[in-house]
């Protein structure tokens, strides 16, 4: 029995171009990695520098002497921009402590209205009640005033009772005086 | 007994489609990156804070994402299924990341301490106020991560998780050829003779800086590229590869300097003598839950610059994480993504 594979070069190529690359970059690594070359690549970085800075100093004056902005005139200018947005910044902060202490105080406008809705409530309910209790109280003055009449009527009726007695009195005392008056003429 | 016939094939039109498609890769339209839907929330000078939005929000702690400042965050938005920025709004989290843009000539004295202090802490309090939220999970992203620690030592913003991936805390610890350690250790390198010439570091150094350390001679992409130009798949993820690779952004003279000197030179941060205008940053003050995750294939950032991080901090939950992936795939094949969505989500009940 025979199976069949298809080589593929690029996956060839691939794995030998990887192996490769890592070789080559342990080398590298291992040829670098000594004084001598941070040495050497220390002066090589000073040397661009150097260049750097002395093309840099004669840009500023060419630019000076055409009197255009240089880079760092820019970078002043746009450091203005920054400056005026952190401003802005620090001022949206102090506009947000302000909204919060007006939260707060509304917050706390809202717990007093609702206390103050709860008194009025219940001053509503005190005047309801007065007025109820008005109105027993009348009721009661009018109780009263009956049982003054009532009182009054009844010491009517006790002098009445009074008057009879007496005159039930007189009466017992005419008849005693009668029968008194006609024991001598039986006689 | 089988024996295998080995043939060789010549396919006239695939070799034409192979060939114009490295051609189209190397040369042609580049492919649009920052896919998830975002919108801006503030800026300040270069930098732009983004507010991912999610479809249905599931937790009430936003997450603030702060990327390195040597390349862009578009590795975090890399490609639809494997963005660690869609992983996350689809997760129901509300998203904040904060762009630190292209600096310029103007932003040469910018240095780390203004960035963390003018920027990251400023940019936190926007997403707080934005998010209505009143708790923030920080994840940083390879230097982005040594911000994220550094602004959590000293923050005031209430940070209830912080995540740092490829984090480079340690500089003690080095990917640099010995001898190359030893002269910037005793100023061979001297990086200030750089910055006041430069003023802010050129792409192409910042580049050649990283070439130096991985692998000086890099011509495997482009092989990769033309032994596989006939997958369209593999074109389309290269070239959003090749797009970022080549998107390096200039350094400030200032952040340079910092990170030559009081990093890399003095490991400041560990010793705990690293400022913040005249705050000290201990990272002994962070209580924050912590996630810290390495990539076992990391040629820059190895696991040693990361750990020592674990016995700094004061956090009472904090979880290390070793994972089979190497510096940039970490992020770019959505591995960070399911280390988000289990950790996270666990912390942000």
């Amino acid at each position: 029995m025979t199976g069949s594979k298809i080589y593929d070069p690029y996956e060839a190529w691939k794995k030998w171009m990887n192996s490769w690359e890592k070789q080559a970059n342990d080398a590298l690594q291992i040829w670098t990695n000594s004084s001598d070359y941070v040495k050497f690549s220390q002066g090589a970085n000073d040397f661009q520098l150097r260049y750097l800075e002395m093309f840099q100093k004669n840009q500023q004056l060419l630019l000076n002497q055409l009197q255009l902005p240089t880079k760092q005139d820019l970078a002043n200018a746009t450091k203005l921009s920054i400056q005026a947005e952190e401003k802005l910044e620090a001022l949206e902060e102090e506009f947000w402590n302000v909204e919060d202490s007006i939260e707060s105080a509304n917050k706390k406008l809202d717990r007093l209205t609702a206390a103050s809705r709860n008194i009025s409530k219940q001053i509503k309910q005190l005047k309801t009640e007065q007025e109820q209790d008005k109105k027993e109280l009348q009721k009661i003055d009018e109780i009263h005033f009956e049982l003054i009449e009532l009182k009054r009527e009844l010491a009517g009726m006790n002098s009445l009772k009074e008057e009879i007695a007496s005159l039930k009195a007189l009466l017992a005392e005419n008849n005693v005086n009668k029968e008194r008056e006609l024991v001598p003429l039986s006689k | 007994m089988l024996a295998t016939e080995t043939r060789t094939t010549f396919n006239y039109e695939k070799e034409i489609e192979r060939w114009t498609e490295f051609t189209n890769a190397i040369k042609g339209p580049e492919l649009g990156s920052n896919n998830t839907p975002r919108k801006l929330v503030w800026k300040k000078n270069k930098a732009t804070l983004w507010h991912y939005a999610p479809e249905e929000k599931k937790y009430d702690i936003p997450v603030f994402i702060i990327y390195s400042l040597f390349n862009t965050p578009s590795i975090l938005d890399f490609a639809p299924g494997s963005s660690v920025m869609e992983g996350l709004v689809n997760n129901g989290y509300d998203v904040y990341l904060l762009d630190w843009g292209i600096a310029g000539y103007e932003d040469k004295e910018l240095n780390i301490e203004n960035y963390i202090a003018d920027y990251i802490s400023k940019a936190v309090k926007r997403a707080l106020r934005h998010s209505r939220a009143e708790e923030v999970s920080v994840i940083g992203y390879c230097l982005g991560g040594t911000f994220a620690a550094m602004y959590a030592a000293i923050a005031e913003e209430p940070i209830r998780n912080l995540i740092v991936a490829t984090v480079p805390i340690d500089f003690s610890v080095s990917v640099l050829p010995d001898k190359w350690e030893e002269e910037l250790k005793n100023n061979g390198f001297n990086a200030d003779r750089l910055i006041e010439v430069y003023g802010v570091i050129p792409p192409a150094y910042v580049e050649a800086m990283f070439r130096s350390v991985t692998a000086p001679i890099y011509n495997s992409p482009y092989v990769n590229l033309l032994a596989r130009a006939n997958d369209k798949v593999f074109v389309e993820k290269w070239k959003r590869m090749n797009k970022w690779n080549s998107g390096h952004v200039p350094l400030t003279g200032g952040a340079f300097r910092q990170l030559t000197n009081d990093l890399f030179k003095e490991n400041k941060l560990v010793k705990g003598e690293f400022t913040i205008h005249g705050q000290k940053v201990d990272l002994g003050k962070i209580t924050a839950n912590m996630l810290v995750v390495s990539s076992k294939n990391d040629t820059l950032i190895p696991a040693g610059q990361s750990l020592p991080i674990m016995d700094l901090v004061s956090s009472k939950d904090k979880t290390y994480l070793s994972v089979e992936a190497g510096h940039v795939s970490l992020a770019m094949t959505g591995k960070l993504n399911g280390i988000l969505e289990d950790w996270l989500g666990e912390h942000s009940q």
